[in-house]
């Protein structure tokens, strides 16, 4: 690591020899340019009322019914907001930030505007309220399942409930106080019980590859308004990974218990109205393309080399997708990994543990 | 009947009421001494210490030199962030060596390493005194280890990997009342060590 944080702190104007962490409360933007790199299947459209998140149009497949997930909600040891969500982010340049080039980051493109949220930043508050390309959005993380999503937020905030269900992040709305596991996307108590978030992707990658491929990214600063020990992650490190990322045991008991695989082996799944499917992440990133299917459509998967990620599409004509060197052959073209020919659904990154725990018997490509 | 109740209330006063003046007396004895005083100043600072470090407020970061504080302290002072545990208000960075400052964390642990530290202090002195009582130097700070582990309950739950268990609302449940847990073993072995100590030794 080249630099300190602080120096980088200094470097964005954060801080001196003495200075106030947070007090700005100016929003967040980094103020690039504008752009989507969303697919129409990932951000649905549809109305948001004031003070309520918008929803989507579609539920989402549970794998337990709305009763069951909300009876098995327990307390994470900490109140409500005990986990600070950044309200109010600042981001700086790529240059100084204080990251090494293994250290993962999640990404996100709205627009060609490109944001890292660093994961040790993350780790100590999961929600970041933000804007991006001017709209609200929240950027999520939950250190216990390994699971990074966006959702849209409207005009509400999220925050953190401190309570967990099959060890995930349950966040509440600041709008009705309805309470949304992370994973599930889906309200399981209060107001808006049964509703659906407007989801959208975000890129669980190394600093390094988020940076060569977006350049431009300016990235999450330390100044979150609150004092922490950043980059001592409470949980472990993941790089190199330790502690409870590389234990093959659980904090919580999970929902359902799967031997397929170890707990903590990365997962990249997908969940539809219709049910719910994972792929392996090292297969698919040495296979680089793998199906399987939901409800009889199939899925694929197709790596991204360059992100070490994976993306996923549906493929109900069952076409043909072959790996090339420069991307993927569908119908005789060439494309990107995230730009194929077909209607690509959401999917992030998980651990094994959490997706079996949510989705029992949830096929597993490998 | 109600004489009885009465006089067995003023007895137990009486007897509490000893028990302080006893423990006060052997505390001044154990301060008098410059053994006792160096048991005490090294077990407080050490108890403060390896409490701050169990909250992770107190480590090794990045080289350098820093005073940071939050806007609004006094405010974010009293927040909560989980049971006896509240917001730091600034981050001191000084060479290897960072700390974050939440006062109210701060005054808790100073106040379990005294009671620590005074434990300590007057079992060692009672130890080695010239009518040594049976008092095993131990018996106070092993009083104080529910407070340390408090520090590690929260925000580092890899503890319970260590230990091989598995968070549930028991243990959560458990893990909030170490504090207060450790307070009160810690007045309780101080009385009990009084009651050890001859005041005429």
């Amino acid at each position: 690591m080249d630099t300190t944080r602080r120096e980088w702190l200094r470097a964005v104007g954060g801080l001196g020899v003495v200075g106030v962490a947070g007090c700005s409360g100016t929003g967040g933007s980094g103020g690039a340019a504008e752009g989507t790199d969303r697919t129409d299947s990932e951000t649905d459209e549809s109305t948001s009322s004031a003070g309520r998140p918008p929803t989507a149009d579609q539920s989402l497949y549970l794998g337990h019914d709305v009763e069951t997930i909300s009876d098995n909600i327990v307390s994470g040891g900490v109140p409500k907001d005990g986990i600070p969500a950044i309200d109010d982010p600042t981001f700086g340049p790529p240059d100084e930030a204080p990251l090494d080039p293994g250290d993962p980051v999640f990404g996100v493109v709205r627009d060609g505007e490109a944001k890292a949220y660093p994961q040790r930043i993350l780790v100590f508050h999961e929600i970041v309220n933000d804007t991006v390309a001017g709209d609200p959005v929240a950027v999520t993380y939950c250190p216990l399942t390994g699971t990074a999503q966006g959702f849209e937020r409207g005009p509400v905030e999220f925050g953190v409930s401190g309570r967990l269900v099959n060890s995930n992040l349950t966040m509440y709305d600041r709008g009705t106080d309805s309470w949304w596991p992370q994973v599930l996307a889906t309200a399981v108590r209060g107001q808006m019980q049964g509703a659906t978030l407007q989801e959208f992707r975000v890129v669980w990658t190394t600093w390094e590859a988020w940076r060569a491929e977006h350049p431009d990214t300016v990235v999450l600063t330390e100044d979150t308004g609150f004092q922490r020990r950043y980059g001592t992650d409470p949980y472990g490190s993941y790089n190199p990974k330790r502690g409870y990322y590389a234990s093959d045991r659980t904090l919580f008991s999970p929902l359902e218990s799967d031997g397929r695989a170890d707990p903590k082996r990365v997962v990249v799944g997908t969940r539809t109205s219709e049910g719910a499917l994972t792929f392996d992440k090292e297969t698919v990133l040495a296979e680089r393309v793998l199906t399987g299917d939901i409800d009889g459509t199939q899925y694929v998967a197709v790596a991204d080399d360059v992100l070490s990620t994976a993306y996923v599409y549906a493929n109900p004509d069952a076409v043909t997708v072959k790996a090339v060197d420069d991307g993927y052959r569908v119908d005789g073209e060439t494309h990107a990994p995230d730009a194929l020919p077909l209607d690509r659904t959401l999917a992030f990154d998980g651990m094994w543990f959490a997706w079996a725990g949510f989705y029992p018997g949830v096929d597993y490509v490998r | 009947m109600s004489a009885d109740v009465a006089a067995g209330s003023q007895s137990t006063v009486t007897h509490v009421e000893r028990l302080v003046r006893q423990t006060a007396v052997a505390v001044r004895g154990a301060f008098s001494r410059r053994d006792g005083r160096v048991t005490f100043a090294a077990t407080s600072v050490s108890y403060l210490v390896v409490y701050l470090a169990g909250l992770r407020h107190l480590g090794l970061g990045p080289w350098g030199f820093e005073v940071s504080v939050v806007a609004d302290p006094l405010a974010r002072a009293t927040r909560l962030v989980s049971p006896f545990q509240w917001e730091p208000v600034a981050l001191v960075a000084a060479g290897p060596v960072e700390l974050l400052v939440s006062p109210l964390n701060v005054a808790l642990g100073a106040i379990l390493a005294t009671l620590v530290g005074v434990n300590l202090a007057v079992s060692v002195v009672a130890y080695r005194g010239p009518k040594a009582c049976k008092i095993g130097p131990g018996a106070g700070a092993a009083a104080g280890l529910p407070g340390l582990l408090s520090g590690f309950a929260c925000c580092g739950p890899t503890i319970l990997l260590v230990v091989g268990l598995q968070a549930s609302a028991t243990v959560l449940t458990v893990f909030q009342w170490l504090v207060p847990f450790a307070g009160l073993a810690l007045v309780g072995t101080l009385l009990w060590v009084g009651t050890k100590v001859d005041p005429d030794a």
